[in-house]
Parts: structure tokens; sequence; C-alpha cells
């Protein structure tokens, strides 16, 4: 009967369209001031450093470079060479990198329905770091010419598929399993890397790499940024078109097959994209830690759990977060660099024990 | 016939689970599926909703092969409310109804409207921006069977849906789903309310079904003494029934 004078009073779904418009308004309002805060980091991060560049110089100059001639030329060479040659890729590598380790700890928590998952705590960032170092101490040619960003996805593929069968009982994923197996794993494959650094006929390159695999985005350049802008950009349009299904999947393994989602596909679909997107982070920048399982949980704090919502916000949130954590691991003790993981290990640490103490992450971790 | 089963077997990690089972739901009906713990009940509905392959036997929903379905498709036909709390994840209440419409192309306000209508009939109206989590159990439920009616399905499969709440809840949800008059397989744990509540009822034991038919005809002391283990006895007891009028 009510559903009827509902009706009635309100067709086309007016009666419950008035909360989730008003969402959506916030939603958009959201989404744009993060745009905001993610110009305002990236353009705080160039002019930033050791030569100093006043921030509408560091606006004239990348102005100067895409439309010459558009500005008076203020500055000096030098302050050009820098902030286009240096800075700004550095910069634009940080805002790719932050949204896609954020993206993919979102995933990976949808994914095996753990709140604690994250691409370092599952061994997947030790797994492509592995990859990496064997072709940087070993060199491409001994490994049959794999690049480096194809060596950390074979690693990171590996890792992610042994968690994933180690974790699996009677066809269920356990979550405890999970956890455990990802935290073994990650102690191997650290172990393996360190083993091919001791290796190493060179001290000095060995210390380069594990000074790099801690996080460093010192060494970006042009080139680097084309592979995970595409790989990045292409995820995310496909994990936007999953979103329903994701959401499903997040409900339960069982909730979303009776949903009509082909769990089984799905799951490797997201496997090898998160694996890829890992490999592909990790070559260029190192394993850095925490980004994963902050970024997503502030994002759902934001904008609830649906992932319409939840991936554009973990995107956003991600590139602006490590665009700072990078600034400051620039500026803390300069003229010395931090490795980015120290930073994130300081924001990531606390946030971890005050997940761990809340006791819905207990029942997720010990109903098996 | 809405569901139909073939002998149909299933295993687990090669153990046999299930062992050639016959059972029927035609359209409208209310049949519960009844036996002891580890009987093999839960492991034949998971297989009817294809979260488990059959080693042998066919399922048929609504004369197909569900099987042979495409995954969407036997969702269109096969709607599922089970214990599982659907995540750690805050979903609000909306959202998790809202994931009944996943089988089908996504059509905005028509599906709010949807959803609006299905938590009144489930008696939440409103509930929509609460956060699933935070529900009580018999919300949590009713929601779930919100999240069934929106899937528009003709087959409704319930894996214990009472369990967990106290007898007014229990009873109150049977009646909510017995009203809404889709044919419905539902694992049960308790005789007298499975007696209670279905049309006809299937007994399980060790992988087998061992009866079938209404529940007078089916629960004889013979074969619950045969099942469980335990006595029948027959006697004037404590007869629990809903009041009219409460919520």
């Amino acid at each position: 009967m009510t559903s009827e004078t509902r009706q009635e009073q309100a067709p086309a779904g007016v009666a419950s369209a008035g909360s989730p418009r008003r969402r959506g308004r916030r939603f958009a309002a959201l989404v744009v001031a993060l745009a905001v805060a993610v110009v305002a980091a990236t353009w705080l991060a160039v002019s930033i450093g050791a030569v100093h560049v006043a921030l509408p110089q560091a606006w004239g100059i990348v102005a100067d470079r895409l439309v010459p001639g558009l500005v008076p030329r203020t500055w000096t060479p030098v302050q050009a060479q820098i902030v286009w040659e240096f800075r700004l890729p550095r910069a634009l590598l940080a805002l790719l990198v932050g949204a896609g380790l954020a993206v993919v700890g979102a995933v990976l928590q949808a994914l095996v329905r753990n709140p604690l998952a994250d691409p370092f705590l599952l061994g997947v960032s030790s797994g492509a770091s592995f990859g990496a170092v064997l072709v940087l101490i070993l060199g491409a040619s001994t490994l049959g010419g794999l690049t480096l960003s194809g060596a950390a996805f074979a690693g990171s593929l590996l890792a992610l598929g042994l968690v994933y069968t180690l974790a699996q009982r009677s066809g269920r994923l356990t979550p405890s399993r999970l956890v455990l197996a990802g935290v073994a794993l990650a102690y191997l494959f650290q172990a393996l890397y360190s083993f091919v650094l001791q290796q190493a006929q060179s001290g000095r390159a060995a210390q380069q790499v594990l000074f790099w695999l801690m996080g460093s985005l010192g060494g970006a350049r042009w080139h680097m940024l084309p592979l995970p802008a595409v790989v990045l950009v292409g995820g995310l349009v496909y994990l936007l078109l999953q979103h329903r299904r994701l959401n499903a999947l997040a409900a339960g393994e069982e909730t979303a097959v009776s949903l009509g989602v082909n769990v089984h596909g799905l799951r490797i679909t997201l496997f090898v994209l998160t694996s890829l997107l890992v490999g592909v982070l990790v070559a260029t920048s190192g394993a850095i830690a925490f980004v994963g399982l902050i970024v997503p949980h502030a994002a759902r704090l934001l904008v609830g759990a649906d992932h319409r919502r939840v991936l554009p916000v973990t995107a956003l949130l991600g590139a602006a977060f490590l665009q700072l954590v990078d600034v400051a691991a620039r500026t803390v003790n300069a003229p010395q660099e931090l490795a980015l993981s120290i930073v994130t290990a300081l924001f990531g640490v606390p946030f971890f024990l005050w997940l761990l103490r809340r006791r819905s992450v207990d029942r997720a971790v010990t109903v098996a | 016939m809405m569901l139909d089963l073939r002998g149909v077997s299933v295993r687990l990690d090669s153990r046999p689970i299930v062992h050639e089972a016959d059972l029927l739901v035609d359209a409208g009906e209310f049949v519960a599926l009844v036996g002891p713990n580890g009987c093999g009940k839960s492991t034949l509905l998971r297989t009817i909703y294809r979260a488990l392959r059959p080693s042998a036997g066919l399922i048929s929903v609504d004369g197909d092969d569900v099987h042979g379905l495409s995954w969407p498709e036997s969702a269109r036909r096969t709607a599922v409310v089970a214990q599982e709390t659907p995540s750690e994840l805050d979903f609000t209440v909306g959202e998790v109804v809202l994931m009944g419409r996943t089988p089908y192309e996504r059509v905005p306000a028509a599906d709010e409207e949807r959803c609006a209508r299905a938590l009144d009939r489930v008696g939440l109206a409103g509930a929509e921006e609460r956060v699933y989590a935070t529900l009580s159990g018999g919300e949590k439920q009713r929601a779930l069977i919100a999240r069934a009616l929106v899937q528009e399905t003709r087959l409704f499969l319930l894996d214990e849906p009472t369990s967990h709440l106290d007898i007014r809840h229990q009873l109150e949800i049977l009646h909510l789903v017995r009203e809404l008059g889709v044919a419905t397989l539902a694992v049960l744990h308790d005789l007298n309310q499975a007696a209670a509540f279905c049309d006809r009822l299937y007994v399980m034991s060790a992988g087998r079904i061992l009866a079938g038919g209404p529940p007078g005809q089916v629960l004889t002391p013979g074969l619950i003494s045969e099942v469980y283990g335990v006595r029948a006895v027959q006697r004037t007891q404590l007869v629990f029934e809903r009041l009219k009028g409460e919520p």
C-alpha cells in the first residue's frame, strides 16, 4: 500500500532521489577540491628545492615550454632547465605512482576482502622489487632482454599468484592465511633480493639499488612517464567500468556469484591488472610502503564503500599524498634525500596499528 | 517446475559431499531442506547458485540447465539470501540493496525506485542511507531479502536465514518470505519451524536425500531417529506465533 502511494506522489524515483542527488553534488565538489589540491601540491613541488624558483616563475617556465612566448621570461636558463628537466617529470611521476599504488590498494582490499591488504603487505611489492633487482644487478642480457618493468611485473605476478594459492583452502580464500602467506612471501623475496645485492660486485651500485628500493623518485625523467601513465589510465577506466562487480566482490565471493559475477574470471583479470600496475610503478620508483593501505581507507571515510566513488577519490588522494611526501623527503633533511618509505611509514605505521585495534579488522583476520 | 534437480552429486576436494540428489520446487512453493550438521544441505544449495559445480547430474531452473547459462542470466533467475555479512567495508543499506541489480543494466532513477519499494516491503522504508554494518541482525536479513527482491527472480534460495536471530525475528523473516509468494528452497535448522512454514520438505543425511513430501508425512519418529539419532516425542508444548500488528 505504502509503496503505491509513494509512487503516486513521486514518479520516476523522486522519493529516493533527494539524498543521492545531494550526495552526488557533494561527491562532485570533493573531486574538484581534490583536483585543485593535486595541482597545488604539484606546483609547490616544482618550485621547492636547492635552487629556489618562485611559484609564479615555476608556472611561467612550464607555460613557456608549452606555448613559447606566452609569458615574459623572468627566470634564468638554469632555473628553467631544473624545473623542466628534473622537477616537473619527478612531480608528475609522484602523481602517477601515488595514484597507482593507492588504486592497487583499493582493488586488493576488495579482491581479498581484507582491509589490511596492500601491495607491500601482501608481498607483491617485494616480488616486483626482486624482479627489478635481478635486472639491475645481473643486467637485462642475462635475463633474456627482459626490461626493468617486465621483470618487476613478472615478479609481482609471481608473488601475488603464490600468495593467492597459499591462502586458499577448499576453494575458499581464508583471510588469516592470506595475510600470513603475504608476510612470509614478502620476507622470502626480500631475502632473495638482499642475497643478489650482497653478491653484486660493485658495493656502490648495490647501495644505490638498496636506496631506490625503499622508494625514490630521484631518477625521474620524461621518457619514464608514458608507460606508467598509459597503464594507470587504462587500468582506472577498466576498473570504473567494473565498479558494480567490484562492489559485489567486496560484499563476498558467494554473494558476487549469486549476483551473476564471473568471480573466477574477474579475479584473474584483477590479479593481472594489479600486478602490472605494481610492476610498472616499482620499476620507476622502487617499493613505496603504506600508500596502498592508508589512502583507500581515507577515501572510504570520505565517500563510503561504493567503488564508483572510491576509485577516483583514491587516485586523487594518492597523487596529492605522494606529492607532499616527496616534497617532505626532499626538504626535511636537505641536501640529503630521505627514502619515501621512511616518510610514508611515519604516517602508515600509526594508521596500521589503529586499524588493527578496530574490532572489525580483528574479525576479518581471525574468522577462517 | 521452477527448480528441478536430477541425480546431482557434488564433490569438495574430491570428497563426495552430496550423492545423487533429486529435488523439485514448484512455482510459488516454499520447500525446506533439513538435516543434521554436515549432511551436505548447504553444499547442495551452493551448487544450485553456482558457487560450486556438480560432479554429476542436472540442475535446471525454469527449464534450463543453470550451469549452462551465462552468469548474469542465472542471477536473473535465482536470488540467494545467506547469512554471510556483506563486508568489512561500510556499504549503506541502499548500496547493498542496489547490488541486487548487478545482473541488469543500470537504470538510475528506476533502480532507486525499485530499492525503495523493496525496502518498504521488508519494513525498512527510508533506510537507504543507514550503514549496513550498524543494522541489527533481523534488519540485516531483511535488507538482504530486499536485495533478493530487486533481483526480480522467480526462485529464492535461503541458507539458514534465521540461525543468528531470536525467536521473534526468526518468525518475522520466515513469514516475510512466505508472504512474498516466490518459489523458495530454504535450508532450515529448526525442524519445528520447517514443519510449520513449508509446503513440502526434504530430509538429507550423509549426503543423500532420504525423504521428501509434506511435513506431516515425512517427519515421522522413525525417520527422525534414523537421521538425527534422537527420539521424537509428541506432546503438548508451547507453540510460538507472531503477534499481529507487531513491527
